[in-house]
């Protein structure tokens, strides 16, 4: 199939698409205006980049992890697995402006400094409304990107266009899992007569991800609570309290999360991946058995790779990060989360598709799925 | 200026387009007043009238719409004046209620309308039979077959025009002003007709009350066709075939009939005078026959005056025509026209000769190279898609008519008659006040702007659509040769006079008003955008001259755009070819050896938008000493169609390197 029509008839019309932006960048037909991947023109060559990184295009999951992960290490929740952590940069500085801990930050920034990569492509979240992809070379460029945002935006564009100067040979990649899992099928060079430089893509670094939300819903949601260009930070706290908060001229408004679930993106849905299983890292909130303020500050880290681990000692041994002792049970509870995921989304393709064994763009990695 | 147009020679043979059979006709009836809108296929006519208007002393202007046109002319007819109206076929719809109006007042000096028809519509959006406006309205129909005919029917119509007192109408086609022949010139009139002071009882009014007047003159009209010296027979006596044939079709009738040999036995009237029907001519003919055959461009005009005619008189006869022998819609050939005769005579068709084996391809129409249109529709199609639900446009007339094809990214939902973008967008404008949620774009030319789009721009601001009206101002009546416009400046005399400012309009109109360049890609863009999202009525005018005038502006100024084929992605992942495939100018072609792109020398006029359009860079704008003097273009002006689009039409296959 042409591959617009590809992309626009297989991902974007059934509502697959998250946004990820690994099919721009590349070429002047597809393009993103407010989270929205956009088709400018028809392109009609047979195949394509665009399709073939698309992270809702059929993967052989399976397949890809073999080529990149030890197999020994991959736990069937929550992917490969070398170590859990509770982390936090040390640096207050960075936990100021961090989402939680600071400790990607603080991670990306060692990674740059200490030539692990020679660049980064990140989200800057803009308070949480219109962020967008940078590509940061220093510590202070990296810095400007602490703080998440639920707008998903276009962030591997940014890597598209950054791969196709050729300019840098290990660039970093910090994401959500549709994007690293994206960076993954890149690496693995679907297209041999135009790999865009695809290795030059350095360490990845994974983001716990629930789902993201609708541009133009999250924007109207802000607007009708608090004033948006006053909104420097949004939250989500531990499933009891129920609420999306808003930090707005440093107070926190609360937002009931009934009024935030409608305005999930409709490609999140059909998600798998909670924890970033195609990472060297990934990293979230500490979310502690306890409660929310027990690990309040603090993120969790799961090491998928050998680079993953060496990056995280070298951090332990820099100082960069605090270490906590990791709660009991904290990995057990992250798989249990990582696996409802993974089940949601298996029915609500099985929804999509119509047939309990047609899974979409699971379907290559079928029975890995439906075992769970 | 052809000698043969002003030469005062009577008798003289001159080889004639018909276009100037028309001119030369005008000037033989010493016209006082001369209108016209630019239309092809009759484009030409008051160009030439323009500039002879002086030295033969009368007015010539090419008016801002068709109905300035007809109504001035009506005008000058009250004054005694002689004036001539040239429209093409949209152009006598466009102008009905005034032509309606002014058919029941009558007129005082002569006043003829010239509308030209396009068969198969070659340079319009559809074709229309400009006859049955005649009948409609109620005036004298003639048609000429001949450039002869079409000199010689101009002072014929204005003088039966005063003598009954009615507008004369003569239909031509395409094939009639276009194709050339042998023309007898008369004698030139010393000077135009003597003008006459309006006295206080003069009156050409449209009241009910002239109904009657007017269906009179039809009956003196019918009394005096039946012995015109327009209408012809040939053939026996009494023929129980009978082919009866208007304007075009009565030459190829003709040629048809001595080709299968039965010119002899088979009765062949040409009628000059359609309407009213020279019913006493043609009754004496048809009472013999059996089977009837009738010829005529575009509508079974003749045909079912005929038919009525017969079943009046009780006549049981076979009709062939339109409605079953001919195809019913495109222009007449001499091969369907000879495959008609062949069924109404039983004569054996003969055989065609092969033309050849290799069909020409077929080239759907296109921008020329550097059009600004080009860029406007493609930045268009961006924005459009952009949108969070895609916008609704809507077309109207002119080059940008293209717009709905490959040329303009399939621009348009809509496209109706000149100046009804505006309208249908004004409409779905309103709606979305009530839950219609898209954006709604209409666009149009500088020359519609002032053509109609102005009551439309006026209603559609006063009552704050939301809505976006692209103004593509191109500085040019482009599609039909460049006839002057309002804000030209300039008369189809040759004047010089003040311009109208078409931003200065708008402003006073009310509407938000923007300029942008389309050439510049990215700010222009920009502004679309915004102004796609402004309540009300939006005019953002995309301006930068026509391509044509770019052409001759490089002959001064050369520049080189080539591209760099080592870095050219050609049809790769990352590119598919998109300077030639999808911005689609003609400049941009492709080197099949090599699989890259090229640029064709001659056919760029060095706009430079593809150098910015690259994903690769790859093509690279040069300013210089002409590279090439074979790509310098004559100043030579065509005129090829105008309140018109045409279809596709064959193109030459491209030989060489290409094939």
């Amino acid at each position: 199939m042409l591959s617009t029509i590809a992309l626009d008839t297989q991902v974007l019309r059934p509502g697959l698409c998250t946004g990820c932006g690994a099919c721009q960048g590349l070429c002047p037909y597809w393009g993103s205006v407010d989270g929205r991947t956009v088709c400018f023109f028809d392109c009609e060559r047979l195949d394509g980049r665009c399709q073939r990184f698309c992270p809702r295009m059929p993967t052989d999951l399976d397949a890809l992890r073999k080529q990149f992960f030890s197999e020994e290490t991959v736990f069937p929740e929550i992917g490969p697995f070398r170590g859990l952590y509770l982390t936090r940069a040390a640096d207050a500085s960075i936990r100021a402006g961090a989402q939680h801990g600071g400790s990607m930050t603080a991670l990306v920034e060692l990674a740059l400094q200490e030539g692990f990569i020679d660049a980064a492509v990140l989200t800057r979240s803009q308070g949480g409304l219109g962020p967008e992809g940078v590509l940061a070379v220093n510590s202070k460029e990296v810095r400007a990107c602490s703080g998440s945002s639920f707008q998903v935006p276009p962030t591997l564009a940014v890597l598209n266009q950054a791969l196709r100067e050729n300019k840098f040979h290990s660039i970093g990649v910090v994401g959500t899992p549709c994007k690293t899992l994206a960076v993954y099928k890149m690496r693995a060079n679907p297209l041999p007569e135009n790999d865009n430089h695809a290795g030059n893509t350095g360490m990845v670094f994974g983001l716990f991800c629930g789902w993201g939300l609708d541009w133009d819903g999250l924007n109207a949601l802000a607007a009708a609570h608090a004033n948006p260009e006053n909104v420097s930070h949004m939250d989500i706290p531990p499933s009891k309290y129920h609420s999306l908060e808003l930090r707005e001229d440093g107070k926190t408004v609360s937002v009931n999360l009934d009024e935030v679930t409608p305005l999930v993106r409709s490609g999140c849905r059909y998600c798998a991946d909670m924890t970033a299983e195609f990472a060297d890292l990934s990293i979230g909130g500490a979310r502690s058995a306890d409660g929310w303020d027990v690990d309040k500050g603090w993120n969790q880290i799961i090491v998928r790779s050998e680079k993953g681990q060496k990056l995280l000692e070298l951090a332990r041994e820099k100082g960069v990060l605090e270490f906590k002792e990791a709660m009991e049970g904290g990995l057990d509870k992250l798989k249990k989360a990582s696996l409802g995921k993974k089940r949601t989304a298996v029915k609500n393709l099985q929804a999509l598709t119509g047939k309990t064994d047609d899974l979409g763009y699971l379907n290559p990695s079928k029975d890995w799925f439906q075992d769970l | 200026m052809e000698w043969t147009i002003t030469a005062n020679a009577p008798g003289q043979v001159c080889l004639m387009q018909g276009n100037e059979a028309i001119v030369r006709g005008a000037v033989e009836a010493g016209i006082n007043f001369a209108a016209s809108y630019p239309g092809s296929p009759s484009s030409q006519v008051l160009g030439m009238l323009g500039k002879i208007a002086r030295e033969r002393g009368f007015y010539a202007e090419w008016s801002t719409n068709e109905v300035c046109a007809l109504q001035a002319c009506t005008g000058a007819s009250l004054a005694n004046g002689r004036a001539l109206c040239v429209v093409k076929q949209n152009g006598l719809l466009c102008v009905a209620d005034a032509l309606h109006c002014a058919a029941q007042a009558g007129v005082k000096g002569g006043l003829v309308i010239v509308s030209s028809d396009d068969p198969s519509a070659h340079s319009s959006t559809n074709e229309f039979d400009s006859r049955w406006q005649a009948m409609s309205a109620g005036i004298p129909l003639l048609e000429p077959t001949t450039m002869q005919e079409t000199k010689d029917m101009i002072p014929y119509a204005f003088q039966l025009s005063e003598e009954v007192g009615q507008i004369v109408l003569i239909r031509v086609t395409t094939r009639v002003c276009h194709g050339r022949g042998n023309v007898t010139l008369g004698p030139l009139p010393e000077k135009p007709r003597t003008l006459e002071r309006v006295r206080e009882w003069d009156r050409m009014v449209c009241v009910s009350y002239m109904h009657g007047p007017a269906l009179q003159k039809l009956e003196e009209l019918k009394a005096r066709f039946n012995d015109s010296p327009y209408n012809h027979y040939e053939g026996p006596e009494a023929p129980k075939k009978l082919i009866v044939a208007g304007g075009t079709g009565c030459l190829y009738g003709q040629e048809a009939l001595r080709r299968l040999g039965r010119d002899r036995e088979t009765g062949f009237l040409s009628l000059g005078t359609l309407w009213p029907l020279p019913e006493g001519y043609i009754l004496p003919h048809l009472r013999s026959a059996e089977d009837v055959l009738i010829l005529e461009e575009v509508d079974p005009f003749l045909e079912q005056a005929i038919q009525a005619l017969a079943g009046r008189e009780g006549l049981r006869l076979r009709f062939l025509g339109r409605n079953n022998a001919l195809p019913p819609i495109g222009e007449l050939d001499p091969d369907v026209v000879t495959a008609a005769i062949a069924g109404l005579t039983g004569a054996p068709l003969p055989e065609k000769k092969p033309t050849g084996e290799l069909e020409l391809p077929v080239r759907e129409m296109s921008f020329c190279a550097g059009c600004p249109h080009r860029a406007t529709f493609y930045l268009l199609k961006r924005a459009m898609r952009q949108e969070k639900h895609p916008g609704v446009v809507v077309g109207d007339i002119g080059c940008y008519f293209m717009a709905g094809q490959s040329a303009g990214q399939y621009a348009w939902q809509t496209c109706n008659c000149m100046g009804s973008g505006v309208n249908v967008a004004e409409g779905l404008g309103q709606l979305t006040n009530y839950g219609l949620d898209q954006k709604v774009v209409t666009m149009c030319g500088d020359s519609t702007f002032f053509h109609t789009i102005l009551p439309g721009l006026v209603n559609a601001t006063y009552h704050n659509a939301n809505m976006l009206l692209i103004v593509l101002d191109n500085s040019a009546t482009a599609m039909t040769g460049f006839q002057p416009h309002p804000g030209t400046g300039l008369t189809a005399m040759g004047d010089h006079v003040k311009p109208m400012d078409i931003p200065k309009i708008l402003d006073a109109v009310g509407c938000k008003v923007e300029v942008a360049d389309p050439f510049d890609v990215v700010e222009s863009e920009k502004t679309l955008r915004r102004m796609l999202d402004q309540p009300g009525m939006n005019v953002l005018i995309m301006r930068q001259p026509c391509a044509t005038l770019m052409t001759k502006e490089r002959s001064k100024k050369p520049v080189r755009v080539y591209v760099d084929q080592d870095i050219c992605l050609g049809d790769g992942c990352g590119c598919d070819k998109y300077c030639s495939r999808v911005w689609g100018c003609p400049g941009n072609t492709w080197d099949f050896k090599k699989n890259k792109a090229l640029i064709d020398p001659v056919t760029c006029v060095g706009c430079g938008v593809c150098a910015k359009l690259c994903p690769s860079g790859a093509i690279h704008v040069e300013e210089g000493p002409p590279q090439n003097p074979q790509i310098m273009r004559g100043e030579e002006e065509q005129e090829s169609s105008g309140r018109d689009a045409r279809k596709s039409v064959p193109a030459a296959a491209k030989g060489g390197e290409e094939a």
